[in-house]
């Protein structure tokens, strides 16, 4: 079989659109890693009220109400971006004029929406 | 040789599609998810809390068609990052096929969690 040899791209211009990207596929690696984490820890429902309050005691202290804010932003930019995708497919959202104001409405949305979702689980972690 | 069953056996029209689906599914039902979990209930969550609500059929199916959409949705992004960084026939093979065995056996861990619950209603 002839060997295909993919030449590297030299240089890329950092387009809001290219950014989107990046942080779609970081914020998707993060997620598939976290969703085999969480069925595991959630397992533990199956083995009894013990196990399950213990496993979830280690998972509900400050540091991870804190880092949960972190999946928070990283669900919600991952969901826009990929609603953003979804109308780049099926709508207008792939033109040129449009495309990195759409970006910049994604990052603004999900900046609000995880300021003002953050704030329960802030009040967890400094038990306010 | 094995480049054929994986490049152009299929065309991924489906998998493109179903990425589509899967994630607008998600959209609805990760909002759901978060707002049941962290907003609608006051502090940590506990076994009787999430019992509570896995007495209820209901919630099982919807948990069950939650699951197939992620694990599916998580899985194909995976075999998409394969397929734009791994050109080489063989490893891809051997890293779409690990992939597999995790996913299905983290959905099968996952079904059996909701399936098998012990629920005292």
């Amino acid at each position: 079989m002839k060997k295909v040899v993919f030449q590297p791209k030299v240089r890329y211009k950092l387009h809001p659109g290219y950014l989107a990207w990046i942080l779609h596929r970081a914020t998707g690696i993060l997620l598939g890693v976290y969703l085999f984490l969480h069925i595991w820890v959630i397992h533990h429902l199956s083995q009894g009220e013990e196990a399950f309050n213990e496993v979830m005691a280690v998972v509900q202290s400050p540091l991870f109400h804190l880092m949960e804010i972190g999946l928070l932003a990283t669900v919600v930019y991952h969901g826009l971006n990929g609603l953003r995708v979804v109308f780049i497919d099926y709508g207008n959202l792939a033109k040129r004029d449009i495309m990195r104001k759409v970006v910049y409405a994604v990052l603004a949305v999900s900046a609000v929406l995880v300021g003002a979702g953050a704030v329960p689980m802030l009040r967890l972690a400094f038990g306010l | 040789m094995l480049g054929k069953y994986f490049g152009s056996g299929r065309s991924g029209a489906f998998d493109w599609f179903f990425q589509r689906v899967s994630g607008v599914a998600l959209l609805i039902t990760l909002f759901l998810h978060f707002w049941v979990l962290h907003y609608a209930t006051e502090g940590p969550v506990t076994y009787q809390k999430v019992m509570a609500r896995m007495v209820s059929p209901a919630w099982k199916a919807l948990d069950i068609a939650f699951l197939i959409f992620a694990v599916y949705h998580a899985m194909n992004g995976f075999k998409m990052i394969i397929d734009d960084y791994v050109h080489t026939p063989g490893v891809r093979a051997v890293l779409v096929g690990a992939l597999w065995v995790v996913a299905i056996g983290f959905f099968g861990l996952g079904v059996l969690t909701i399936v098998t619950l012990k629920v005292q209603a």
